[in-house]
């Protein structure tokens, strides 16, 4: 009886993982989300390693309430206010998105801040992180930039004064600084150009130059591991050979060790070739 | 079949083709012929008709007499294996480039052209607007009776009337009286030297008694002792010249004209330092430049390119 | 300081140390990562509903989480005080510490291009192994220095206050009943809100504190007399030669005695 069970169990798993399968067959990406997965990471990893997927979730909040509101957002200086009125009162959960877009941004700088903070404090931009470091640090200076620009979209007064003064900090850079200002102005005076040049940087320069840095950014994570904490007992990053502990024994069954292909830690699908 | 579909391999050889016809301009003119003779019955001009007609009877011929060639002649004998081109051999004597080395230095340039093509143009778009002036354009503020003498006035006025609103301008206009016949104006703009934050006049403003002046101009009277920007507290006097605080130079001020009675506003100018006050000030007046830029003192060596001429 | 071979092989090390000890990032630290994702989209939603909710469909109408946009740009405005956005706050700051007009540049592009290049060769300028926080002094405190700075600052920058003489003069009453001011007191307290005192002097809690200008709440308690005020307002220097005051040389002899006299009554709040 139970061979005729797993038989037909075995048929039945066949036939729904026969996609997956196929698209493994023909790309190679099952195995490549299958290695993210259940790839390997320090025992010692702990919350604060999630100030780095945190970040990467508010950038797509940002993302994506960014694509709606660019589908009702008008940028020329006569009826950009209108379209953030419009937007923020008369559509339905307009308020929302607008909302979380604006609160998304202070999010995602805070959440960076808090990211770089924990990357130095544990060491981890040491070899042979440093350039991931340096990715993040663009990422960083990035975000700044997107936070400046899409800050005067709204075209009201704060949106207004606040360009005025930071593109004439930029202007007071020496020898190149009034040629920066006046290419973010598009013109010796803010004027509608300024508007639509911010408008580009802001949903098209910026956010495919942070895309495409995140994306080398997670490449080096996967690839050069996770930093365990600086308490933790593993061996890296000490100068002198590590101590070796006796397992303590909790109140909590410890979690299971991995062993190398992981079988104990989660049921692995093979793929049939 | 699974081999098939693994990259880098060659597909397999299935073995020798069987041997078809050379392809030969009948079928597609006889398809042209069709397609002609279709669009003039469409379109009603026989002419068309009549041409499409001959062409397809004419191909349709060709075509059956090359599809019948095996059957009226021997066919034709295979064509002989046409041997790789070998590199020339170095007794040659002429140096000749060698196919990979070409292909790639053609790769590379023409990659290299294609990006300059494409780029170059791109950012000179982006980045002109630091190298092109901006026109001015004259304002005409209205007939002199509006500005009273010795009345100092807030005016807000569009500098650019195609712009729209967000070429508003503001200046602080005062009337000093005639000198030589002409009436002399002191006319300084709002923005602060230091960052561009809209300057405040240190005085009684009175919002009531704002006028609004056709040409979109509004005009409303002060008694300001001096002026003051509230961002980092810079701190000017009532000729502009700085007191204290940030700011690098004097309050940028416009030229003017009276042109029939009419004040109008010309270029705006920057200004190091102004010496004696109202009508018999001496003004140091220099090309307009950017807040936060020297134009006198050694720093003004730091900004030694105004762009936009 | 490492060498090559010692790095690589450190790394080979912690990777083979990770391959034998550690656990699935699925589900474990995934686990991880998701909860923290709910909480920030929660946070999100959670301010976007407070600062919709608190606030009102007019410009300005400011609720917990300040309002939903101001007046439309009028770039030819004379009452507005800019601000960037609260994470600029500390360069906005920076700003207002520089200000000679010399050193204007540092404020501006000098210090944060600076802190910038640091960060930048953060990877090069440590190259020590160690990562234990207590080797790591220098790390550390200035980990802790960064912090504690940006924060004062960013502080700082939240709540300087200047003043916009439109609304300082909404105060005048308050004063009037504070201070018990009457008579010429109240055309003076009426010409100090306008006149551009209150961009570097403070009284009863409003105005411009961070230039160095002393507060002037309980002016009159110092005997200085109307004349000496008189004079001073004129010509800060010719009274007090290290005076950073800026004169004010047209007020008019009666708004100089108003002045004064507003002054001379401030003998601090009455309760």
């Amino acid at each position: 009886m139970a061979r005729t069970r797993s038989k037909r169990r075995a048929q039945l798993e066949a036939l729904l993982l026969a996609p997956v399968d196929w698209l493994e067959e023909r790309s190679g990406l099952v195995g490549a989300v299958r290695y993210f997965l259940f790839r390997k990471v320090p025992r010692e990893s702990n919350w604060f390693h999630t100030l780095g997927s945190a970040t990467l979730t508010a950038f797509l909040v940002q993302a994506v309430t960014g694509v709606i509101l660019a589908m009702y957002y008008k940028p020329d200086p006569d009826s950009a206010y209108r379209s953030i009125q419009h937007i923020t009162n008369d559509l339905t959960l307009g308020w929302l998105v607008r909302g979380m877009h604006r609160w998304g941004a202070s999010v995602f700088i805070i959440l960076l801040f808090l990211h770089m903070g924990r990357v130095f404090l544990f060491g981890a931009y040491k070899y042979p992180r440093e350039l991931n470091w340096l990715i993040g640090v663009l990422l960083l200076t990035m975000a700044m930039g997107e936070g400046f620009t899409g800050y005067l979209l709204p075209w009201d007064q704060t949106a207004y004064w606040a360009t005025v003064v930071g593109i004439n900090l930029n202007a007071s850079a020496p020898i190149a600084g009034p040629f920066i200002a006046d290419i973010l102005r598009g013109g010796t005076e803010i004027g509608p150009e300024t508007l639509a040049r911010f408008y580009s940087i802001h949903m098209l320069l910026i956010p495919g130059g942070l895309a495409g840095l995140i994306v080398l950014h997670l490449y080096l994570v996967i690839r050069l591991g996770i930093t365990a904490p600086p308490w933790s007992e593993s061996a890296a990053g000490y100068d002198e050979p590590p101590r070796v502990e006796p397992e303590r024994r909790g109140l909590v069954e410890p979690r299971p060790r991995g062993n190398g292909d992981g079988a104990v830690v989660a049921p692995r699908r093979r793929t049939r070739v | 079949m699974a081999d098939d579909l693994r990259p880098g391999g060659e597909p397999r050889d299935e073995g020798v083709e069987p041997h078809l016809p050379a392809p030969t301009i009948g079928p597609a003119g006889f398809a042209a012929g069709i397609a002609l003779l279709l669009i003039g019955l469409v379109v009603g001009y026989w002419v068309v008709v009549a041409i499409g007609a001959a062409l397809a009877v004419v191909f349709a011929f060709l075509w059956v007499r090359d599809l019948t060639v095996g059957v009226r002649h021997a066919p034709p004998p295979e064509p002989a294996a046409v041997a790789p081109a070998e590199p020339a051999d170095a007794e040659d004597g002429a140096y000749r480039v060698p196919r990979a080395k070409f292909l790639e230095a053609s790769t590379l340039g023409l990659g290299a052209a294609i990006g300059g093509i494409v780029t170059l143009p791109a950012i000179g778009f982006a980045v002109a607007p630091a190298f092109v002036g901006q026109k001015d354009v004259n304002v005409d503020l209205g007939p002199l009776e509006n500005f009273p003498e010795g009345q100092w006035l807030v005016t807000v006025f569009t500098s650019h009337e195609d712009q729209g609103n967000v070429s508003r301008r503001t200046a602080f206009i005062r009337n000093n009286g005639m000198v030589d016949e002409a009436p002399s104006f002191t006319i300084i703009s709002n923005r602060c030297v230091h960052l561009g934050c809209p300057v405040q006049p240190q005085g009684p403003m009175d919002e009531k008694q704002k006028r609004e002046l056709p040409n979109d101009v509004e005009i409303t009277p002060t008694q300001p002792s001096g002026f003051g920007c509230p961002c980092h507290g810079g701190a000017y006097d009532i000729e502009g010249n700085r007191i204290q605080g940030p700011p690098v130079r004097a309050l940028d001020r416009f030229e003017y004209l009276i042109v029939k009675g009419h004040l109008v506003l010309g270029k705006r100018y920057s200004v190091g330092s102004v010496e004696g006050t109202g009508a018999k000030a001496k003004i140091k007046s220099y090309p307009r430049v950017d807040p936060s830029q020297h134009v006198d003192g050694w720093e003004q060596y730091l900004y030694p390119y105004v762009p936009g001429g | 300081m490492p060498t090559k071979a010692e790095q690589r092989e450190q790394f080979a090390r912690y990777k083979e140390d990770v391959a034998r000890r550690g656990k699935s990032f699925y589900p474990y630290a995934m686990f991880h990562d998701t909860v923290m994702s709910l909480v920030v989209v929660s946070v999100i939603v959670g301010l976007a509903c407070l600062w919709y909710f608190t606030s009102g469909e007019e410009a300005g109408n400011s609720g917990w989480l300040g309002p939903r946009y101001t007046e439309e740009a009028d770039p030819g405005t004379t009452s507005f005080v800019p601000r960037p956005d609260w994470y600029f706050y500390f360069l906005f700051y920076l700003l207002r510490i520089f200000k000679w007009p010399d050193s204007v540049v540092l404020g501006t592009v000098g210090i944060p291009t600076i802190l910038l290049i640091l960060l930048f060769a953060m990877p090069f300028l440590d190259r020590r192994r160690d990562r234990r926080l207590i080797r790591r002094p220098v790390a550390v405190v200035a980990a802790l220095l960064t912090i504690a700075s940006m924060g004062i600052l960013t502080y700082k920058g939240a709540t300087a206050k200047e003043s916009l003489a439109s609304e300082n003069i909404a105060l005048v009453p308050e004063w009037v009943k504070q201070e018990k001011l009457e008579g010429k007191a109240v055309d003076g307290a009426r010409l100090f809100a306008e006149v551009g005192c209150m961009n570097c002097h403070t009284y009863l809690g409003a105005g411009a504190s961070n230039l160095g200008a002393p507060d002037l709440t309980s002016e009159g308690t110092k005997g200085r007399g109307i004349e000496f005020q008189k004079q001073h307002i004129k010509c800060p220097q010719c009274v007090n030669p290290s005076s950073q005051m800026q004169p004010f040389p047209n007020l008019t002899d009666e708004q100089l005695t108003a002045l004064a006299t507003f002054l001379e009554a401030s003998k601090g709040p009455k309760s």
